[in-house]
């Protein structure tokens, strides 16, 4: 397990090299998963090796508290992730632009690294993100109250109890929920300025599912965003990396060779 | 090196993964399954994919292996799968050694 120090956290970090060299671009692509149950295994086996072998240096990290990462009882602002991420590249010696993936949360992670530091990005691949946009604290509160109840007490925490592979992340999540500032670090997130988003100019490619619930996130990065394609994929829900992992690979090595043609 | 070195290994490195309280009741083999049997956590997997690579090095692709692989597939792998793969490998590497 390769194990980095960055602003005095340890973070489980994957690098996987370039499969196949001839057409490999200057931008290393770095994945960014999502909240809570996440980790960077999601990416590991369904995008990052595909986008590898199409040439990409890949990064792969699990965020603060996240999988095989250090937890700490608090930096859970989604400034902090930003400010993780970048000390993370720090450390790695990343110090070009780099193509960021952000799934869910990972994507508002990469949205808010790309107006702190637009210098950084090249380019970003937004999977079913959420945008912090107002109202959004309030939708996340429910949601992470709701998780914190199901697996406290509900049928879903009961169930998970009872596996081995599924009742370790349980006890991390309650954790993570009940005795972490995550929650209170949700709640206090300022809203993502509009200048700031239209201000940016590298090229965004946004997936979501057609019944996502944060669907209308699309249309607010479609009004604010001067170089952004989105791509609603039919008859699946926020859940797209695991139910439509075929369909999402697929854009992804397409929005990659793009991006490495355009660098070459 | 034969396979039951192999097995050997990849029976130490799983215990030290899920823990030798868990492992006590099991008697990892060749069908032992990663999920069934052995409950491995996704982000486990990762790390024993980490061991094999500090364990085999280069001799061993762990990660090619699993490109061929959709996540179910991955998820239903049986240890001994997993065995053959990297006596295949090492096999490979001995004939090109010389």
């Amino acid at each position: 397990m390769a194990e980095i120090i960055a602003r005095g956290v340890r973070f489980h970090v994957q690098r996987l090299a370039s499969r196949h060299r001839t057409s490999q671009p200057e931008h290393p692509v770095v994945f960014i998963h999502g909240l809570l149950m996440d980790n960077l295994s999601s990416f590991y086996y369904t995008l990052a090796n595909p986008v590898a072998h199409a040439g990409a240096t890949v990064i792969l990290y699990d965020m603060r508290g996240h999988g095989l990462s250090e937890r700490l009882s608090t930096g859970y602002r989604v400034n902090d992730s930003v400010a993780d991420l970048a000390a993370l590249l720090d450390v790695l010696g990343v110090d070009g632009p780099v193509h960021l993936v952000g799934n869910s949360y990972g994507g508002t992670v990469a949205l808010g690294f790309a107006v702190a530091c637009p210098e950084r990005v090249a380019s970003m691949m937004l999977i079913e993100a959420h945008v912090p946009i107002p109202g959004w604290t309030e939708q996340m509160a429910a949601t992470i109250t709701n998780i914190g109840s199901d697996l406290t007490g509900g049928e879903l925490g009961r169930w998970m109890a009872q596996h081995r592979k599924h009742a370790r992340s349980a006890t991390l999540v309650r954790d993570m929920i009940a005795h972490t500032s995550l929650m209170a670090d949700i709640v206090a997130t300022e809203p993502l300025a509009e200048e700031a988003l239209r201000a940016l100019t590298c090229p965004v490619r946004a997936v979501y599912g057609e019944h996502s619930d944060v669907l209308h996130h699309a249309d607010v990065l479609d009004g604010l965003l001067s170089r952004y394609t989105l791509t609603v994929l039919p008859d699946v829900d926020h859940w797209i990396l695991p139910k439509a992992t075929q369909a999402l690979r697929a854009i992804t090595l397409e929005w990659f060779t793009a991006q490495a043609s355009v660098n070459a | 090196m034969t396979t039951d070195q192999i097995l050997a290994e990849i029976r130490a490195m799983l215990i030290e993964i899920i823990g030798s309280e868990y492992a006590l009741g099991l008697d990892i083999g060749m069908d032992t399954s990663f999920d069934s049997d052995l409950q491995l956590e996704s982000i486990e997997f990762v790390r024993l994919a980490t061991m094999l690579a500090d364990q085999y090095g280069n001799r061993v692709d762990f990660l090619e292996f699993l490109a061929s692989k959709e996540l179910d597939e991955i998820i239903e792998m049986t240890v001994g799968e997993l065995v053959t793969y990297i006596a295949n490998c090492s096999a490979l590497a001995d004939a090109i050694d010389g």
